[in-house]
């Protein structure tokens, strides 16, 4: 055991020795490099000034980071829908918003459910539609407004932002084989679990012209859905 | 017991991938230059300010949302910034921290536009959208899409071209459009069994936009289409539309 301290000490000062020579050697001729420039800058001294500061030091780029941006949103949402005269179904969709201001939000909109039977159907067994015309599609282009906004809070420790909003557009929709201009208004609930994610509740009317019974007629088709969405 | 080691594995893979999926990156650090910074507790004027970093300090920019910066002070407290405090910070180098803010010299120049409109086309009710890229503030790239629901024809229109703005600083700002296009028409049914068709289409178009307040601003604009059709002369579409728009 003693031996192996001993031998290793022996090697350690051999090492140390071995780099402060080795050190040395360059030294020295660092010594001799700058015995040599010194001579040089003496003759030189002669015709220029010497050079405190150089001035060509290149400029350093700082690269400035990014802010990244969080106003667009995405979501899904599913729930129901009453067709006029057709019922209430189960109706799901996307949403895809662009949120401009604190305030307002540019929002466009696309969903789908496959309407009902008419009374009228039920009681003549008659079908007035194919079952590919019971579908149900619309999708909407809507500005929107934020208004109480607010927090909630779970517990002690947890704070959500939240807010109310309105919105309102125009739109389309493709039902019983025609598609029809439509304008579409409602309003919601918004809470946000962290800043990315969003949790909804809307309701929407979708209002738009319609012959099919019979009479030309506004048709208002109400909307109730739960949603999800994310923000990028 | 067996289970619990690869759940432990598990979360530490988590763990050390946290950082690398949607946390390692640099922030922007700008420095208060003003007596305090206040922090609010959400992104919108009415959350209550919490606390306050003090002259010299520093903040790290976390994540933009609307007129709110999202930041965390050097003791890692995180809160709101209003747009209006951040104009009074610097960066590490001393100058002055500047970023795209909705204004009315943004609505002279800017980058991108979005909008949406109301109109007719060739007598049936349009809806449109657009968006637009600007090579500096007077010329632009658009691209618009609408569909147009009318009595006897159904369809969609893509138009594609170039936008040149006059007067770009005025809060009227006239402008007129030339570009490239399809049309697809679906006739409704009528006697005999209509056939749809998808024809291409160039126009020229002239139009206003109004600047409204931060970043909207109004558009109205009438575009004349010449669709080329298969037949023996080409057709002329009228569109207007307006609407309001957008830039970011």
């Amino acid at each position: 055991m003693e031996t192996g301290i001993r031998v290793l000490l022996l090697s350690a000062a051999l090492a140390l020795g071995g780099c402060a020579s080795i050190h040395h050697l360059f030294h020295r001729h660092d010594d001799a490099d700058a015995q040599a420039s010194n001579d040089a800058d003496a003759a030189d001294s002669d015709a220029h000034p010497p050079r405190v500061i150089d001035p060509d030091v290149e400029r350093r780029k700082i690269k400035v980071p990014q802010i990244h941006s969080q106003n667009v949103e995405f979501g899904i949402q599913y729930g129901a829908l009453s067709v006029e005269n057709f019922g209430t179904n189960p109706v799901y969709g996307f949403t895809a918003a662009y949120h401009i201001t604190e305030d307002f939000f540019f929002q466009g909109a696309f969903g789908r459910s496959q309407a009902g039977r008419t009374s009228f159907e039920t009681l003549s067994n008659i079908n007035l539609l194919t079952p590919s015309e019971r579908y149900f599609t619309y999708y909407d282009l809507s500005l929107g407004y934020n208004f109480l906004p607010g927090e909630i809070f779970l517990g002690r420790k947890t704070a959500m932002t939240s807010a109310f909003y309105v919105l309102a557009g125009i739109g389309s929709t493709d039902f019983a084989g025609d598609s029809k201009f439509t304008v579409n208004f409602g309003g919601g609930y918004r809470v946000l679990p962290t800043d990315w994610m969003a949790v909804h509740v809307g309701v929407e009317d979708h209002v738009f012209q319609s012959d099919l019974l019979g009479v030309d007629k506004l048709t208002n088709n109400l909307e109730v859905v739960i949603g999800a969405s994310v923000f990028f | 017991m067996q289970r619990l080691p690869s759940a432990r594995y598990l979360l530490l893979v988590l763990f050390l991938a946290t950082p690398g999926l949607c946390g390692a990156r640099e922030y922007l650090q700008v420095f208060v230059v003003t007596p305090y910074l206040e922090l609010h507790t959400g992104p919108g004027r009415g959350y209550p300010v919490f606390n306050v970093v003090e002259r010299d300090g520093s903040v790290d920019v976390l994540v933009r949302y609307t007129e709110w910066f999202k930041v965390r002070t050097e003791r890692g407290v995180v809160g709101w910034v209003a747009e209006g405090d951040m104009l009074h910070t610097v960066l590490a180098d001393g100058s002055p921290f500047t970023f795209n803010r909705g204004d009315r010299a943004g609505f002279t120049s800017h980058r991108f536009e979005m909008g949406m409109f109301a109109g007719s086309y060739g007598g049936a009710t349009l809806i449109s959208s657009y968006g637009s890229f600007s090579f500096n503030s007077q010329l632009a790239a658009e691209v618009s899409v609408g569909q147009f629901l009318g009595n006897v024809s159904n369809g969609v229109v893509a138009d594609f071209g170039l936008t040149h703005v006059f007067l770009p600083d005025w809060r009227w700002s006239p402008f007129v459009m030339l570009g490239t296009g399809v049309v697809h028409t679906e006739p409704k049914a009528t006697l005999v069994q209509p056939v749809n068709r998808t024809e291409q289409t160039a126009y020229v178009g002239g139009g206003m936009r109004y600047y409204l307040t931060r970043r909207f601003f109004l558009r109205a604009e009438y575009k004349t289409h010449v669709v080329f059709t298969k037949l023996n002369s080409n057709e002329v579409v009228d569109e207007w539309k307006l609407g309001f728009a957008f830039f970011f």
